[in-house]
């Protein structure tokens, strides 16, 4: 039965349908409404003094065999970003949701931004891959939740969702029933049942031996996490492309702008990345088909630079804020 | 005294470990594993957590399952733990720097929430790992390298903040008097609900030579006299061992 729901409720519903045993998180705007939905659940939940002790205490969850997830926005998720390298580093699956909002710092806290791309990228300090999706349906938030959880248990990492302010607050209906997707669960045993394993931030082999002074295993290291990531996130390689054979220009937004986008599919072709990173394969030979490739994004141009970066030149950035209509963005291309 | 066994909680094929010669804190990993086999905690049903520091280190000492977080949020990743698995025995070992300084919004907030964990406090009253700085429980006067003319501040009272509480077990003890430290312990792990108890140490590599000691023992025989065990009810005094609970 359809139902109308809202986005944020959607990430609630999806993590459940994922088989999430442990929520913690911070009040913050515009994320809130997830946490208000864990409050009232079966969900084991807290709520933390502040954003750092909800990703510590979700890190600690997971570790003892638990599927686990907590929701914030920009300046929650800078709080997180240590632990979002340590989680990466001593492999804890985790569901992190940024509901992006204007910054920086406090910024416009109520108005919807996309700012934070790169900060999931690289907001952590040293290398690590992230996947990271990015729904623009409240449908895709319930649907992408439990992608997020499949894909975190297939890393044995924490994997990201992004949203916004708008899609956050976005009401529709769909039929939570009608979704398929199967769900994975966790391979690794709890604490307490891996017979004497460390858990740790340092360098180390797969049994918790230390080799923080071995810059040759480090090397093999990198590779192989990289890998890893990348072999899951093939699985995950979600986008949506209009062509148009009648428009040089191909248009690339995600979230809320790839839906007034969507608008302009007769005059332009449109790609729409799902999987933000890692960045997927088939917009290389999609783009080589336009003369001219615009990203348009509530940012000063971070997909942008991730584009041009993949397609080895520069291509053309659309800044919108407050006001993301098609008359905008017509403006401004 | 009860017979010494601590190789059924220590991975002794990992010893001496870290940490320098005339440190203690080898003392409280094994006189920690004695205390869980006398109080018949299995290894499959304990966890240990740890922040980052000297301290910080002894998670991986242990045989059992073991956490070495990121500094100052070792009660956090306890908690969530314990949340997921209630039957399980947490315990945090961290020093003072870690668990008092940068993660003394968690002691503040987890104490509130009362979960069945216990926070091993090993304060040797420096940062160790790095050298010899000021900690939150470096005395007034101490010189460190970042207090050359001497620290101007009081230490941190983890037992006024521990005790704010409603129901609450803060225990004092110390490295040199290890049959009070494993009764200590013992009944903080038998309390239940958020127990907290602060092992008063030294460092003699980054802080003891900086301040005038020729050996390690000088700093134990100092902190000899100046502590003495209680068995009142009640608050501490400050050179008073004992337990302080509701």
């Amino acid at each position: 039965m359809k139902e109308l729901i809202q986005g944020n409720q959607a990430i609630y519903l999806g993590a459940k349908k994922a088989g999430i045993s442990f929520y913690a998180g911070y009040p913050i705007t515009p994320a809130s409404e997830i946490m208000h939905e864990f409050a009232k659940s079966d969900v084991k939940f807290i709520q933390a003094e502040d954003e750092i002790a909800s990703i510590n205490l979700c890190i600690g969850a997971s570790l003892g065999g638990g599927k686990v997830m907590t929701a914030t926005s920009g300046p929650g998720f800078s709080l997180m970003q240590e632990s979002i390298g340590y989680a990466h580093m001593a492999e804890v699956p985790m569901v992190i949701v940024d509901v992006q909002r204007v910054g920086p710092s406090t910024g416009m806290p109520t108005i919807g931004a996309q700012q934070d791309v790169m900060q999931t990228r690289y907001g952590s300090h040293g290398d690590y891959f992230p996947i990271v999706f990015y729904p623009n349906s409240v449908e895709e938030c319930f649907k992408l939740t439990i992608d997020a959880f499949n894909a975190a248990e297939r890393t044995m990492s924490p994997v990201v969702i992004l949203s916004d302010a708008y899609i956050a607050h976005l009401f529709e209906t769909f039929d939570v029933e009608s979704v398929e997707v199967d769900v994975i669960n966790r391979e690794r045993k709890p604490l307490g049942e891996l017979s004497g394993q460390h858990f740790t931030g340092l360098l180390h082999e797969s049994d918790g031996t230390l080799k923080t002074m071995d810059s040759d295993f480090y090397n093999k290291w990198i590779v192989e996490k990289k890998n890893n990531v990348d072999k899951v996130a093939n699985d995950y390689d979600f986008y949506d492309y209009f062509e148009n054979e009648n428009s040089d220009t191909l248009l690339i937004g995600f979230g809320v702008v790839s839906r007034v986008l969507n608008s302009l599919k007769d005059k332009y072709a449109i790609f729409r990345p799902i999987r933000m990173f890692p960045v997927v394969e088939e917009l290389k030979s999609i783009a080589e088909k336009y003369k001219k490739v615009v990203v348009v994004e509530m940012n000063s141009g971070q997909y942008k630079s991730v584009v041009s970066g993949v397609l080895g030149k520069e291509v053309e950035g659309v800044s919108i804020f407050g006001d993301v209509s098609k008359e905008v963005i017509l403006n401004k291309l | 005294m009860s017979e010494i066994n601590y190789t059924k909680f220590v991975k002794t094929e990992k010893l001496p470990g870290v940490w320098c010669d005339g440190c203690f804190v080898p003392a409280l990993l094994m006189q920690s594993a004695v205390v869980f086999d006398q109080l018949k905690f299995k290894n499959s049903d304990t966890a240990v957590v740890s922040g980052i520091g000297c301290t910080g280190r002894i998670a991986g000492y242990f045989n059992l399952d073991s956490v070495h977080s990121i500094h100052g949020r070792a009660a956090s990743v306890a908690e969530g733990i314990k949340t997921q698995n209630p039957k399980m025995n947490v315990v945090v070992i961290s020093g003072d720097g870690d668990l008092l300084s940068i993660g003394g919004n968690h002691l503040l907030h987890t104490s509130r929430r009362n979960p069945d964990i216990t926070v091993i406090c090993y304060n040797n009253e420096i940062y160790g790992l790095t050298g010899g700085q000021t900690s939150p429980e470096t005395r007034k006067g101490n010189i460190t390298l970042t207090s050359p003319q001497g620290s101007k501040f009081n230490r941190l009272n983890a037992q006024k903040i521990v005790s704010s509480n409603d129901k609450y077990f803060y225990g004092r003890t110390a490295i040199f008097n290890l049959d009070h430290f494993k009764k200590v312990l013992s009944e903080a792990l038998k309390h239940k609900g958020f127990s907290f108890i602060e092992v008063m140490g030294f460092c003699y590599e980054t802080d003891g030579r900086r301040r005038g000691y020729k050996k390690p023992l000088e700093m134990i025989e100092e902190m000899k006299k100046s502590y003495s065990v209680t068995e009142e009810q009640g608050e501490l005094k400050d050179n008073e061992l004992g337990i302080n609970k509701n």
